[in-house]
């Protein structure tokens, strides 16, 4: 069986003047249903603008991505539109992706008209029957956004996303903006949800701790590429990339060792990246060579890759 | 602590009974509404909480900094052991004697750096500055020990980095600027609000071992908020957990962590993931309360899982719960 999703070398420059920005570079990826991706990396590494890629919000300079084997460069801008219900994107700020004077009801009833063509009281119980599947009552549909905490806005965002009944699901730092006590609720919906629904989530995360609770593969992005994917435990119990292990013991708790490898230095300019190896202006392992071509990504175990030239590193 | 001597002992900073509140067209927030903490000599104390708990409004209050503001601090002290031992109320300190106190005693670092450098100095010129006002260098002077603490908080190239404007350097490295800043004049106490919150993990981690490293070797006193408790974890010796502008438990930072006396300490250490093998996480009930309408009594009641009728009837006192920990929860016995 093909996967849902899959991805194909995809690239993304920005025009940056007379230069060109390469914010994704060159990645594949493949997410079944009923999967979750996980995608971590830190700030610019290009993980929002993959996520984007993925749902054909922007255009990508190279690759190719399939969704339930469509070809979405092959459909026509009529086609894309109404291909559109298949994927949605559920954003970090809950607050600025509501519109402060929609009611929640008027908010979820747009999606079901133009994707699913429902009307009158089949609209008004397709409205409450989603505020129920994230744990709101139908009492909430005449409420303002304002009327509601972080959390619960969030949940209406979930809501909002589920409305077209779609298959792919890209949360772009789902969590990241409520505070501790009320992540965990929204993880806890999202992994219900994925799971109860068969979704292929792709999940944009900074925190590493998120992502190994709910993903089953996981990928490190650096500057636009991956540094590293493997399944879930494999690359919590066995990182292999020395970027990889930096970021979980860089993770504040993160398990102490007599020697944490902490990087020095800030990632260079995306403008003007490092030759070779990406990685290699801050990793304590660089050698010569590593300056002198793009590491492949090659495989260290089953199903798990990894972009570096060295092996057996004391990580 | 290694001495024992008492006078080493004396907390540098003492906050004791700290009420602070906003007066507003929609009513009055009590952001802090009671708060003792107590910091010593070359000792961290943590600060932790969610939103909206007062760990701002309580460095803004230390500080004096709340002046153009609604605040209105309605009681307590904030005493600070000066340099000759004696202890002041900053408080009741006269503006300009206070002006003084800022920077050369007690100095503070935000979670923005934007926001608290001018864009329009280089970067340089505001580390002299402070030198020059609290200490009467010349102006030659102040740029060398500018470029000097350039160097000492890590930012690589000092020399050529002196003359930066803030917006061309990172966020991690304003923040270092910041810290230099806040350093220039070798305070007693460095109060960190959040400082790494904006910055990436590999940047937070540098940041982090820099302030332990600069808070050990000046032997400083220093407050560190956060809402992230496994930072706490890595920074401090003492912590302090908040809930709607109130301490509601303080304690050596591994004791608190190993063994929570309130309810809310402990929710809040559940719902942080435990990795994989944990299971589902656990998420506190309900949400974090109006700060115009605070539930009565324990204001974490509506949430707790030990709540019963007494925990509404009136506001738990801090308690004693052993020589170097305190609580308020009038259940943490049965509880912990
Ligand atoms: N519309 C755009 N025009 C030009 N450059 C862009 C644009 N969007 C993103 N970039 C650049 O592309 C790179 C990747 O950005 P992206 O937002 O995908 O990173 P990210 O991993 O999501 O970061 P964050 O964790 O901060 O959200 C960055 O260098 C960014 O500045
Ligand atoms: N200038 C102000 N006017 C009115 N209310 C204010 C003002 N500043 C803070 N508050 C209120 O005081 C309470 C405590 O705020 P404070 O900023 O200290 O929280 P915090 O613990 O620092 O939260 P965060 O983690 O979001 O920084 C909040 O309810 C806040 O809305
Ligand atoms: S390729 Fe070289 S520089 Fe890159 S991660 Fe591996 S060892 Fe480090
Ligand atoms: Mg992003
Ligand atoms: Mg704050």
């Amino acid at each position: 069986m093909t996967p849902l999703v899959q991805a194909e070398d995809l690239t993304k420059d920005f025009a940056n003047g007379s230069r060109a920005l390469r914010a994704v570079d060159a990645v594949s990826l493949e997410v079944g249903a009923g999967q979750v991706l996980g995608v971590v990396g830190e700030s610019g590494s290009g993980k929002s603008t993959l996520g984007r890629l993925l749902l054909r919000l922007l255009e990508p300079s190279a690759g190719i991505t399939r969704i339930d084997g469509q070809d979405l460069a092959a459909l026509r801008p009529r086609a894309l539109r109404r291909f559109r219900r298949n994927m949605q994107m559920v954003f970090q700020d809950p607050f600025a992706s509501l519109n402060a004077r929609m009611t929640v009801g008027d908010a979820l009833a747009e999606p079901l008209r133009l994707h699913r063509g429902l009307r009158g009281p089949a609209l008004k119980e397709a409205s409450g029957a989603l505020l129920e599947q994230v744990g709101l009552t139908r009492e909430h549909l005449h409420r303002y956004p304002r009327a509601f905490s972080g959390g619960q806005r969030q949940r209406v965002a979930i809501a909002r996303a589920l409305a077209s009944q779609p298959r792919f699901i890209v949360a772009d730092e789902p969590v990241s903006a409520l505070d501790v006590s009320i992540q965990a609720e929204v993880v806890n919906l999202l992994q219900d949800l994925q799971r109860s629904l068969g979704l292929a989530l792709l999940l944009i995360s900074h925190d590493l701790s998120i992502v190994e609770m709910v993903a089953d593969r996981v990928m490190v992005l650096y500057l636009g590429r991956v540094m590293e994917t493997a399944d879930t435990e494999a690359l919590f119990a066995r990182p292999s990339h020395p970027y990889t292990a930096a970021l979980m013991q860089a993770a504040p708790g993160a398990r102490r060792r007599e020697s944490r490898l902490v990087l020095s230095g800030e990632v260079p300019s995306p403008l003007d990246p490092p030759s070779g190896c990406v990685f290699r202006t801050r990793c304590p392992f660089a050698v010569a060579d590593c300056a002198a071509a793009r590491p492949v990504l090659r495989p260290v175990g089953p199903g798990h890759l990894k972009a570096c030239i060295r092996d057996g590193l004391p990580l | 602590m290694l001495s024992t001597d008492l006078a080493e002992a004396a907390p540098t900073l003492r906050i004791d009974g700290l009420q602070t509140s906003f007066h507003t067209d929609s009513g009055i927030v009590r952001a802090v509404s009671d708060v003792s903490l107590a910091v010593r000599h070359g000792e961290t104390l943590a600060v932790v909480g969610e939103s909206g708990s007062g760990k701002s409004v309580t460095g803004l209050t230390v500080m004096r900094l709340l002046g153009r503001t609604a605040a209105r601090i309605e009681s307590g002290q904030v005493l600070l052991r000066g340099r000759d031992g004696r202890v002041v109320d900053l408080l009741a300190l006269p503006e300009r004697q206070m002006a003084k106190v800022r920077g050369r005693d007690v100095a503070m670092v935000f979670q923005d750096p934007m926001s608290s450098l001018n864009p329009v100095f280089p970067v340089g010129e505001q580390i002299a500055e402070t030198i020059r006002i609290h200490r009467g260098a010349s102006r030659a002077e102040a740029r060398r020990e500018a470029v000097a603490l350039l160097e000492q908080v890590g930012i690589s190239d000092p020399e050529s980095r002196v003359d930066a404007f803030p917006h061309q350097l990172s966020g991690g490295m304003r923040q270092r600027v910041m810290i230099a800043i806040a350093l220039a004049c070798d305070p007693l106490l460095l109060i960190a609000d959040e400082p790494t919150t904006a910055l990436d993990v590999t940047i937070q981690a540098q940041i982090v071992a820099l302030l332990r490293r600069l808070q050990l070797e000046r032997a400083m006193a220093m407050i560190f908020v956060t809402h992230d408790l496994k930072l706490v974890e890595e920074i401090a010796d003492q912590v302090a957990v908040m809930y709607a502008g109130q301490v509601v438990e303080q304690g050596p930072t591994a004791e608190v962590l190993a063994r929570p006396l309130h309810p809310y300490t402990k929710a809040l250490l559940d719902c942080v993931p435990h990795g994989r093998a944990a299971g589902r996480m656990r998420p506190i009930p309900g949400a974090l309360p109006n700060p115009l309408a605070p539930p009565q009594g324990c204001r974490f009641h509506p949430r707790c899982p030990h709540a019963m009728p007494a925990c509404v009837a009136a506001v738990p006192a801090l308690e004693q719960a052993a020589l170097d920990r305190v609580v308020r929860c009038i259940r943490w016995r049965e509880v912990a």
